[in-house]
């Protein structure tokens, strides 16, 4: 499976440094949840650049800090597709466990400690108007010379703000996710996703 | 007088066959002729260049719909597009519209990835989830010729 923006993505998560300059807030929003996206990123990089917790695999010293500034059940549903509706509420218990394992597992495994990038954060944007529990936080990544952009989509769920997307250069992770399970469950159903994701899990496993 | 009835019948016939035409001519050129009713959605981007009204709404590569129009947002400059679905569809809320080329140099078009969610999406909402125009000529000058900001790479010491 093609998760390659999913990894750099992670990166930018996982190393994320400080911010080079924080753009005032629109005067509507309170500039909360650039808050919690900044405290997201300082969270995982004080983990992740912590040389004396290194005996542990990052995977697990991140995941607890991951699964409270990531809305997995909503990632996953989403990565899913149309076909969700159509899985027991078994099978997506399931799913979501293996995709957040799958996520946490296969990226953070592979990050290595390098220069510290520099993150400009932007005025959080309200996408529509009718829906204000939905944000989009721009910022742009200064990494090895090169500037992407960046964006955060952000929901709140039970008072918090949690990530639910990120679009690299304008590409959805969830679309790009959705685009490899949607064929998936289309020829074998969800046996095949879990199927799928288990052996995802096993390959990463044996590396 | 029986000849200039027929010539009636016939002007008349004409003209309903103009009327015809020019409202086909509008309805083609609107890119209402998708069949069936329609209901109108919006989508919103930060970059829709190259889509124009008219283009195709595409979901799984069936055509499903046209966009109706492209405005910009003076609040926030984003791109909001007006498009209509035939009724026959429901999109789930969480649906993501992309704005995709056929093949490297053909038209773009609006394609539609329904989502998992329970609730579907009412005649006028807004859809956010979206991934706008990727600029290939921009990401391609950047990584063939780097940015303007790229560092030196450090020399590996041991």
């Amino acid at each position: 499976m093609n998760l390659r923006p999913l990894k750099f993505a992670a990166l930018t998560v996982l190393i994320s440094a400080f911010p080079l300059a924080s753009a005032e807030p629109a005067p509507e929003l309170s500039g909360e949840v650039n808050g919690v996206l900044k405290g997201a990123v300082d969270s995982v990089l004080a983990i992740a650049y912590d040389s004396a917790g290194a005996a542990t695999p990052l995977s697990q010293r991140v995941r607890p800090v991951l699964e409270k500034y990531f809305n997995f059940e909503t990632i996953t549903r989403k990565a899913i597709g149309p076909g969700w509706q159509q899985f027991t509420p078994e099978q997506q218990a399931c799913t979501v466990t293996l995709f957040t394992e799958v996520v946490i597992r296969n990226y953070a495994d592979r990050f290595e400690a390098g220069d510290r990038p520099g993150i400009s954060y932007a005025a959080e944007v309200v996408p529509d108007p009718k829906r204000p529990h939905v944000r989009d936080l721009p910022t742009s990544i200064d990494y090895a010379g090169k500037k992407y952009s960046v964006v955060y989509r952000m929901e709140k769920s039970a008072e918090n703000w949690r990530i639910v997307d990120v679009k690299i250069e304008g590409v959805s992770m969830i679309a790009n996710w959705r685009s490899q399970f949607n064929p998936l469950f289309l020829h074998g159903g969800a046996p095949e996703v879990i199927a799928t994701l288990k052996q995802n899990l096993s390959n990463s496993a044996a590396k | 007088m029986k000849q200039s009835r027929l010539e009636l019948i016939v002007g008349a016939f004409v003209l309903l066959g103009l009327a015809a035409v020019a409202y086909l001519a509008v309805r083609i050129g609107a890119g209402s002729l998708v069949g069936g009713e329609t209901y109108e959605l919006k989508a919103r981007f930060t970059n829709s260049g190259g889509l124009n009204p008219g283009s195709n709404v595409i979901v799984a590569g069936v055509t499903i719909g046209r966009v109706h129009a492209i405005e910009l947002n003076p609040k926030d400059f984003s791109s909001i597009v007006t498009f209509s679905v035939r009724k026959a569809f429901q999109l789930p809320a969480d649906s993501i519209a992309s704005i995709k080329t056929t093949g490297l140099i053909g038209d773009k078009f609006l394609a539609l990835a329904p989502g998992g969610d329970g609730e579907f999406l009412a005649p006028g909402s807004l859809i956010t989830d979206t991934e706008s125009t990727v600029d290939l000529e921009s990401l391609i000058s950047r990584f063939a010729f780097g940015s303007t900001n790229a560092k030196p790479k450090p020399t590996e010491t041991k």
